[in-house]
């Protein structure tokens, strides 16, 4: 029964612990402009790595998120600064659309993903390793390959622009002023919170996060028990990719660029998160919550490090490592039930 | 000397004492069976006897001298070799790798594969097997794959082969060929353990008999001393027999079910019968005659391609299982393991995964009502310990308890055709007597009962009528007094 606890918190006791050691040993770590840092750096993994969860419960795998990022960011962008949306619906108008546009695109991604998977039977590392290359194919070609961002100087809608792009900015950088926080509470790290939030209910309490476990359980059982097991599976990949599509924007908010390589490798981030917080690439298990520890303990660690003056080659290193731990200490609980 | 002698051997697992003090001797060239309800201690026993577990105390002899058996390659190497009921072979290699797997004949490095093809299909030519070595197994049915495992035992020259469930899916003529390689082993000199539920194959196989029940041997002694009314007395520990359960009501006249001319080639032709409510229909027939297929088909897995079904009246025909649950019709599938649970799911999720939208209102679940209901249905189907927790993970269970999970599933959906496939397969005695109450409760409750079963007793023992299958055909239909375990094993195995 121990070994249960162990194994249910064994990643939270491993967060607090790594926090200790930061505390103790990592001047200026435990400042609240230095933890809330923390969940502004995590705030754009989480979220993929919330997503990729969805996925990974399944029994499947989601490539394709870092280059969404890159492509779900360009057409926001695009449609923020386009002078046509500008003109027809203002500002605030223009904002909500690219908002739209960039959740949209990484959603029917994901959608496309799910279906390939799900109704053609493809292996889902093959149908993700796909649209991921065409995915960032399409980034570069909507951008010919260079940033789509601040206005140049000549621009007749300049301050048009400008005020799209800051409007975005208050999404995807904007600090919400609470009393002894200098700089506010990050807003992405607000919406990742909420996310997670809304990612844990969903999995938890509703009929589709049942199913998702029943999927990743026992697909054939699932079937066999009327479980609409194609769309649930398409589901999950559009979550996927309407997470990456949100990350998206919270990226160009934050840069006030969009570029088309934007996001480059954050898959493997991603399930780096979902793997450490305990989610099972063999389907059936993980957690919406051990998607944010597992994206924490990564965004503590490089910032314990870098507070350190450690260079980047080493936290890369150290990454690996706690990844290796986290899988080697989940099978080591595991071994604890055989006898059970 | 005996070859292998166990004595007072006990293992603990935590909370569980699975063998307390058991002693086993089995001598060369002679078949002993291991018989007992589950979780008497046979797989514990099998464990330790493969070296996959080491006993907590006791003396294992082997040839006389005690012997720890470390590891499984341990005991592999001093000759003995465990043939488990989930075959361990790798579906995708051909027979002959292998039989040769971790032993390979290589020559300067290279694998020596024609040798060991020739190897390969002569010790299954020896076993009456012959097949092309080199294609993969997977193409095998259980019952060559059996034979793969034993010829890899031969090829190793095993001096003692364990065999657990070797006939729990195996139809009588697979049965009884393995049972006639089993005594050309033993010819050789082989020792042989025989782990079964099956009593009349046992009493059939084996010259001697030992049963454990709860842990603790409770009964050696030669096959010809006992009778299998005895053994069961042995085995449960009070007189079980399957009674005759009468039916509660008459069947309805007219039928819910009326299958005509149902085909779909090569699995099954030109079926065709009817179903009433309150009536329970037997399907008898060897493995391979096409009855899972049936089966499945109904249940909207599989499809079929002529033929006509109505259900209460209406044109029927399943686009998926989905659509079958939706119709009123469940099926609980052969292998609850595979196709019937969710391991990783508690008794509560699994009972109430077909029906969970009642329980959702706009996507979100009611748990207090999904707990009542569960509760209520794992109750009905008489969940054990009682009263049934409902938050244990299934893969606590017994296999007993786990089908009755099943069967608590399927009464949740209110369907008024419930078709079983081999409902009490690898489920000890007593759930099984257990078992056939709450079937014949579903009919009189008047919902019509499909009985696919291979065990004739159980048939006899529940059906109103049978239809034999033979070869995808339905080979005849038997009722009343003509309802014979001889009738139907004729009608089973005519020759073609």
């Amino acid at each position: 029964m121990r070994r249960d606890l162990v194994a249910r918190y064994g990643v939270v006791i491993a967060l607090l612990a790594l926090c200790a050691g930061a505390a103790l040993f990592v001047p200026g770590f435990l400042a609240l402009g230095n933890l809330t840092t923390i969940l502004l750096h995590v705030s754009v993994n989480a979220i993929l790595a919330l997503g990729m969860t969805f996925v990974i419960v399944t029994g499947g795998i989601d490539l394709s998120v870092g280059s969404l990022i890159g492509l779900a960011g360009v057409l926001s962008a695009a449609t923020l600064t386009a002078d046509g949306t500008l003109a027809a619906v203002g500002v605030g108008g223009a904002t909500v659309l690219a908002v739209l546009v960039g959740t949209g695109a990484g959603a029917a991604v994901g959608a496309a993903n799910g279906a390939l998977t799900a109704y053609g039977r493809i292996a889902p590392f093959v149908v993700t390793l796909a649209t991921m290359t065409v995915a960032r194919g399409a980034a570069r070609l909507v951008t010919g390959g260079v940033p789509i961002g601040f206005p140049l100087t000549g621009d007749p809608a300049f301050a048009q622009k400008s005020a799209a792009l800051d409007a975005l900015h208050a999404v995807g950088g904007g600090r919400i002023p609470v009393p002894g926080l200098d700089r506010g509470f990050p807003m992405p790290a607000l919406i990742m919170l909420a996310l997670v939030a809304a990612g844990a209910f969903v999995l938890t309490r509703t009929r589709f996060g049942r199913y998702v476990y029943a999927i990743g359980g026992n697909e054939e059982a699932a079937r066999l028990s009327g479980v609409p097991v194609q769309r649930i599976k398409l589901g999950a990949y559009a979550i996927s990719g309407g997470c990456a599509g949100l990350a998206a924007i919270l990226l160009v908010g934050q840069l006030r660029s969009a570029g088309p390589d934007a996001g480059l490798l954050y898959e493997l981030n991603a399930i780096a998160a979902a793997v450490i917080g305990g989610a099972s690439l063999l389907g059936g298990v993980g957690t919406a919550w051990g998607a944010l520890v597992g994206a924490l303990l990564i965004g503590v660690l490089n910032n314990g490090l870098d507070l350190l003056g450690v260079q980047s080659f080493w936290q890369e290193i150290a990454k690996g490592a706690i990844i290796l731990l986290a899988v080697t200490f989940d099978v080591w609980t595991k071994r604890g039930h055989h006898h059970a | 000397m005996s070859l292998l002698e166990l004595s007072a051997i006990t293992k603990r697992y935590p909370g569980v004492t699975a063998l307390d003090t058991v002693d086993l001797t089995v001598e060369a060239g002679a078949v002993h069976a291991v018989v007992g309800e589950n979780g008497a201690g046979k797989s514990t026993l099998l464990k330790l006897v493969a070296g996959a577990e080491r006993p907590d105390a006791g003396e294992i002899r082997w040839d006389g001298a005690p012997v720890t058996l470390a590891s499984p390659r341990d005991a592999l190497r001093r000759g003995i070799t465990v043939i488990y009921q989930e075959l361990a072979l790798v579906p995708t290699l051909g027979a002959d790798a292998n039989i040769f797997l971790g032993m390979e004949l290589a020559r300067g490095g290279a694998l020596a594969a024609d040798a060991m093809r020739e190897a390969a299909a002569k010790a299954l030519a020896e076993l009456g097997l012959f097949i092309d070595p080199a294609q993969p197994v997977s193409r095998l049915s259980v019952a060559q794959r059996q034979l793969v495992e034993l010829a890899r035992a031969l090829v190793r020259d095993a001096r003692l082969v364990a065999l657990d469930e070797p006939t729990a899916t195996l139809t009588a003529h697979e049965v009884a060929h393995l049972a006639a390689q089993i005594e050309s082993l033993t010819a050789k000199g082989i020792a042989v353990i025989f782990v079964s539920h099956r009593l009349d194959e046992v009493r059939r196989v084996a010259s001697r008999i030992t049963v454990l029940r709860d842990g603790r041997r409770v009964w050696t002694g030669a096959t010809g001393e006992v009778d299998e009314a005895a053994l069961i007395r042995h085995m449960v520990g009070r007189d079980v027999a399957y009674r005759r359960h009468a039916a509660g009501r008459p069947p309805d006249p007219a039928p819910l079910v009326a299958v005509r001319g149902l085909t779909r080639a090569p699995a099954f032709h030109d079926v065709s019968f009817a179903l009433r409510c309150g009536e329970i229909v037997g399907v008898a027939g060897l493995v391979g005659a096409g009855r899972t297929e049936l089966a499945r088909a109904l249940a909207g897995i599989e499809s079929w391609t002529t033929g006509d079904v109505t259900l209460a009246g209406a044109p029927y025909r399943p686009r998926s299982p989905r659509d079958a649950i939706a119709r009123g019709l469940a099926y609980l599938p052969e292998d609850r393991q595979r196709d019937g649970l969710v391991l990783r799911f508690t008794v509560r999720e699994n009972i109430t995964l077909p029906v969970l939208q009642r329980f959702a209102a706009h996507g979100r679940i009611r748990r207090a009502a999904e707990t009542l209901a569960a509760r209520a249905a794992a109750t009905a189907v008489d969940l054990r310990p009682s009263p049934p927790d409902v938050e244990r993970p299934v893969t606590l269970l017994s296999g007993g308890n786990q089908q009755k999970v099943v069967m608590a599933k399927w009464l949740l959906t209110d369907a008024r055709v419930v078709v079983f496939d081999e409902p009490t397969r690898g489920v000890d005695v007593g759930a099984k007597v257990e078992l056939h109450r709450q079937i014949r409760a579903l009919a009189d409750a008047g919902k019509a009962v499909l009985l696919i079963s291979s065990e004739l007793p159980e048939l006899l023992a529940l059906a109103d009528r049978v239809l034999v299958m033979r070869a995808g055909r339905v080979a005849g239909a038997l009722a009343g007094e003509a309802l014979t375990a001889e009738r139907v094993m004729a009608l089973a195995v005519e020759a073609l």
